[in-house]
């Protein structure tokens, strides 16, 4: 019997614990002594991970003017807590494996989180947020929750789905409905697992309640917001038909105006495809 | 007048409001005619819109779906009705992410039926 998103970890040691390479690097990264090299000594012994990175940081999603070769390069040019940063989005995606395709199709929910990751980037550099790359994990992580429910839980999980079809109901209320929770706090618990930082925990916690996150809320508005323009310009798909809706609160303290609409938008659709491309 | 996107404003137009930065500070003055470089130094102050002199909202927004198919624009605001069924449709942030949406949705399904055809 499951009564708390706790139960869904347990037992499930494919995703209870983030790949050791990804744990290293953020060590090194953490650790004021350890130098560049460290840093790319230890990229660079997964090869995957290199090709990947190198993948990302050539591709639209940073235009810059010239090809980076190699991992020190990467490192100096998009910074050590970016690059990690992105090696985290990257294991993240390559963790999940076996999801039932009856209850959702892995890409299309990889496509939605990487639609809500760009739109999260792009949203923080009009508010001058700093290290604009975290919003693109946020995106990558928000409903990485669903995807736990889908495995540990996958009969209860489609009768959440049933229910919202037939009653027109936003999924994650009939999630909370079916189950006593949500995909968020599911989400809450993965990201106290991975011993991910606390605005990470706030964000996926939050994303459709952000006014109630304690110590991050501009942060949660921000994903927020971010999954409201993916669901409405249709990137992908988590399960949800419907776009959420937009909690006022978090839009007020945003403090954006409407128009930056029309230059997201832009933005977004000039990233999106080249980042599936090289993120999937 | 009306709030245009800086996407709508052209050289020529007039500003019918001092335009600030987020800091509340006047970046150009109420009465300046808009030119191509004034527009320019816009975007790179991360300034997205603009109080213009003799148009309205209304109007700018039933230009922008001008040139689309009409029974297309239709269907698709319709199936957008369905999928905005939870949102704030009062909402100003709603109602324009609404019609961007369906605006793009439009485009999208005229670019691929023309490469169809």
């Amino acid at each position: 019997m499951i009564t708390s998103p706790n139960d869904l970890l347990k037992g499930y040691v494919e995703v209870s614990s983030l790949p050791a390479v990804f744990a290293r690097i953020n060590e090194a990264v953490n650790n004021p002594r350890s130098s560049m090299n460290d840093i790319e000594k230890i990229i660079s012994e997964d090869a995957g991970l290199t090709a990947r990175l190198l993948m990302v940081v050539n591709s639209a999603f940073f235009n810059f003017p010239q090809r980076v070769e190699s991992i020190p390069k990467a490192i100096s040019i998009v910074g050590t807590q970016q690059l990690r940063d992105l090696a985290l989005a990257i294991s993240v995606i390559r963790l999940f494996k076996g999801i039932p395709p009856d209850l959702v199709n892995i890409e299309q929910f990889w496509k939605h989180s990487i639609g809500v990751g760009i739109a999260a980037r792009t949203l923080a550099a009009f508010r001058r947020e700093t290290n604009v790359e975290r919003f693109f994990v946020a995106g990558i992580l928000h409903d990485t929750g669903r995807l736990v429910m889908y495995m540990k839980i996958p009969d209860l999980s489609r009768e959440a789905l049933l229910r919202s079809r037939k009653n027109n109901e936003l999924l994650y209320v009939a999630e909370a409905e079916q189950l006593g929770f949500d995909h968020a706090s599911v989400g809450r618990v993965l990201m106290q697992a991975w011993k991910l930082p606390f605005y990470q925990e706030e964000i996926v916690a939050f994303h459709h309640k952000p006014n109630l996150a304690t110590r991050f809320p501009v942060e949660a508005a921000i994903v927020h917001l971010a999954d409201i323009l993916a669901h409405s310009m249709g990137l992908g798909s988590s399960g949800e038909r419907y776009v959420p809706p937009l909690n006022q609160e978090a839009w007020e303290r945003l403090a954006l105006p409407v128009s930056v609409l029309v230059p997201t938008f832009e933005q977004i659709d000039r990233q999106f495809e080249d980042a599936v491309k090289t993120i999937l | 007048m009306g709030k245009l996107n800086l996407d709508e404003i052209q050289p020529g137009m007039v500003l019918a409001a001092d335009v600030l930065d987020r800091n509340g500070r006047v970046l150009l003055k109420n009465g300046l005619e808009i030119s191509a470089t004034y527009l320019m130094i816009l975007k790179q102050w991360g300034i997205t819109d603009a109080d213009i002199q003799g148009l309205s909202r209304e109007e700018v927004n039933a230009k922008a779906v001008e040139s689309l198919d009409k029974e297309l624009l239709a269907k698709t605001e319709a199936e957008f009705q369905e999928v905005f069924l939870h949102a704030d449709r009062q909402h100003s942030f709603d109602q324009e992410l609404f019609r961007l949406s369906v605006i793009r949705a439009v485009h999208k399904k005229m670019g691929v039926s023309a490469r169809d055809n």
